[in-house]
């Protein structure tokens, strides 16, 4: 049997694997939906009192958004005008697509979730994921309306990074992830003169190299650095945000032409 | 055929319910893995062909969403009923608690074929092994907790299929 599924036609492969895939996504998605109802039920709990008070809240950040939205226009026709000043080629464009998290799966064995949009909101393999602190992670397999995310505590991701104030990258893997902790990465070829005090921790972002992340994102914070095995580099672990388990609703970042 | 439609109905249900106890388990990063419950008893319960196709079906199921090349869980799956059905006449499967060793076991083996399979890409293996070993405790566990209740329920659905 197994020798048959290896000289089977790719095509059938990939029959059966969207198959199946297409044969789930309603089931994650009532998932979804049923998680959904469930928080609504949650919040009719609360008081007309405690609703009022979160609104008086809400409206206050707000305002202070609104100013915020305000400066960072401004702050994006200035780079545009020197960008042309310099002639510099402009950066990628992305779409901000929220999407509800309709299934978490995190194991030693890879970390991954689905979110409850695929290609029905023009979401692609390798479109970039992000939340209000940093990055989540990049989609690896798109549905019709589902798509899976690698998250950046999963072995398997790979990116170019920076520590924050540098211009030379290192390189981030996800993968130690302890149980009952939060998730960790590593980071490796570290030049040798960036140093950490003890009790300093440097924030590690997106370089932006390969241009499928936008640089300046959040990765996590290092505050230990040593030597690596060939003495050339340095490595270390990078914390990752604690949130990162508990999200539920992420955006996808869909390039534009 | 209709046999083994009703078993995958209740793979389905099982990879619905330990999706959603996956899912509730992230923030403590703890996962469950109950592949031994998707093959004890299509293998013991059914017919060798209706048994491989239903084995297979559900290991279909476990690869969606799995970054392993699509089949693995499947071929793992079936290879593990091919066993259990060579095997049939030496196994205690006639009682609940049989089938949970069954179960248990079979659990262990795949468990720790996928875990060698990943460990190239780990950069920490020594991390990578304790988280593992966490993981397939508390899934045995869970195999212990719930395989009374899950065989009971596809014997239930058996009985009612048959005309």
């Amino acid at each position: 049997m197994a020798v048959v599924w290896l000289i089977a036609p790719v095509a059938l492969k990939r029959f059966v694997r969207a198959s199946f895939f297409e044969f789930s996504a309603p089931i994650t998605l009532t998932e979804a939906r049923v998680s959904e109802l469930q928080d609504y039920w949650h919040l009719r709990l609360h008081s007309q009192r405690d609703l009022i008070a979160a609104g008086v809240d809400l409206a206050r950040v707000d305002a202070s958004y609104a100013l915020s939205v305000q400066q960072n226009a401004a702050l994006q026709n200035e780079v545009a005008r020197l960008r042309q000043m310099l002639r510099m080629p402009a950066p990628p464009h992305f779409r901000l697509e929220p999407a509800q998290v309709a299934r978490r799966d995190f194991s030693a064995w890879w970390q991954r979730m689905t979110i409850a949009k695929g290609r029905n909101f023009g979401i692609t393999v390798g479109d970039p994921v992000v939340f209000a602190e940093g990055v989540v992670g990049r989609v690896a397999e798109v549905s019709a309306t589902t798509a899976v995310v690698d998250l950046i505590s999963s072995p398997g991701v790979r990116l170019a990074a920076f520590f924050e104030g540098e211009t030379r990258p290192v390189s981030y893997q996800g993968g130690v992830n302890p149980s009952f902790g939060p998730a960790q990465g590593t980071v490796d070829f570290v030049p040798l003169d960036i140093s950490l005090q003890p009790g300093e921790t440097r924030r590690l972002v997106t370089s932006g190299l390969g241009g499928e992340f936008p640089p300046g994102l959040t990765l996590g914070q290092v505050d230990h650095l040593e030597p690596s095995g060939d003495g050339l580099f340095q490595t270390g672990i990078v914390h990752l945000n604690p949130r990162l388990s508990d999200l539920t609703e992420v955006t996808v970042l869909c390039a534009e032409d | 055929m209709r046999r083994g439609l009703i078993v995958f109905g209740t793979l389905v249900l099982l990879w619905t319910l330990i999706g959603i106890v996956n899912d509730q388990l992230s923030g403590l990063r703890v996962h469950l893995f109950v592949g031994g419950l998707f093959v004890a008893f299509a293998a013991v319960a059914l017919p060798f062909r209706a048994g491989f196709w239903t084995v297979l079906a559900g290991g279909a199921l476990c690869d969606v969403g799995s970054p392993l090349p699509f089949g693995t869980f499947a071929l793992l799956f079936a290879a593990a009923q091919a066993v259990l059905t060579r095997m049939h006449e030496r196994l205690p499967h006639g009682h609940t608690i049989g089938r949970v060793a069954i179960a248990l076991l079979v659990n262990l083996g795949l468990y720790l074929v996928v875990s060698f399979a990943r460990l190239r890409g780990a950069p920490a293996p020594g991390a990578y092994w304790l988280r593992a070993l966490i993981d397939l405790a508390f899934s045995q566990a869970a195999i212990v907790l719930a395989a009374p209740w899950f065989f009971a329920l596809q014997e239930r659905s058996l009985a009612y299929a048959r005309p």
